[in-house]
């Protein structure tokens, strides 16, 4: 990712966030402007293992909303593609039950986008 | 509005609350529900800077007009337009909050629940419901424009 990574004042993790996408970033950015704690991607959550107890398929939600104890994953995919996706949130519910994620749709971001003028250019 | 007015003036009968509402979107709205509640109210008004999207800056949400009036010991009810992520009515909530009301409550014309990334936020009267839609109108602007319209219009993207 191009652009160079801001100064957070919100971030409550460990070490300066190396964003996958665009939109992770500007995430962050409206966090950080309405002073909400965040952190991205502290925790893995195991979602399966196989008989020698290996980790086979995990998952890592964007952020970390602390004060909320809220995780949030974005997903740019067309909703179409978004299945698989889908599917691991449903995992990560049954065997997390306690563990409080919201899933934010392309169509979600492009509303926020819409609402807080976000460059969401990629 | 006839309904939350009448909700609202139940719930503080006796007490003068203050109905705060941020500039801009939120004036038509303020404007039709003041005349809906049948109690002694007051009225005032804030704004927020916008969100630029240069959180590279630093930037911090900040008051770019404060209240007139004190709310210390006073009925305070935060008059929104919509309420998504709650980002916005969390600042006002906890901004407000430092300066001691006798209480803080929302209403809101239009509620997405289901866009909220913070909780527990004090949103008392809920006009609609609504989709995940765009609208304009009735004080919703579209890139500046169609506030006037008088009513909530749906914005249908381009085919």
């Amino acid at each position: 990712m191009a652009e160079k990574v801001p100064h957070f004042q919100a971030d409550r993790g460990e070490g300066r966030p190396r964003f996958a996408h665009d939109v992770e970033l500007e995430c962050a950015k409206l966090l950080d402007y309405y002073g909400i704690p965040w952190e991205y991607e502290p925790h893995t959550f195991v979602l399966e293992e196989d008989s020698h107890g290996r980790i086979v398929e995990a998952f890592a939600p964007d952020f970390y909303l602390p004060e909320q104890d809220l995780y949030v994953e974005l997903t740019v995919m067309k909703q179409s593609l978004v299945t698989r996706k889908n599917r691991k949130l449903r995992k990560l519910r049954e065997r997390y039950p306690d563990v409080n994620v919201k899933l934010f749709y392309r169509r979600d971001i492009e509303r926020l986008a819409q609402r807080y003028r976000l460059d969401l250019a990629s | 509005m006839a309904e939350l007015g009448a909700a609202i003036a139940v719930d503080y009968e006796g007490r003068e609350p203050i109905l705060v509402a941020g500039l801009k979107t939120a004036i038509v709205f303020l404007s039709d529900l003041s005349r809906a509640v049948p109690i002694h109210h007051n009225l005032d008004f804030l704004a927020l800077a916008a969100y630029d999207g240069n959180g590279e800056r630093g930037g911090r949400v900040r008051l770019l007009k404060d209240l007139d009036l004190s709310i210390r010991g006073r009925d305070v009810v935060l008059v929104e337009d919509v309420v998504d992520t709650g980002l916005t009515l969390n600042f006002l909530v906890k901004t407000l909050g430092l300066r001691e009301p006798r209480s803080l409550a929302a209403v809101a014309l239009l509620d997405r629940p289901y866009r909220r990334l913070v909780e527990d936020l004090p949103v008392r009267y809920v006009g609609f419901t609504v989709p995940d839609e765009f609208f304009c109108g009735y004080g919703f602007d579209l890139d500046g424009t169609w506030r006037n319209l008088p009513d909530i219009r749906l914005v249908k993207p381009a085919a």
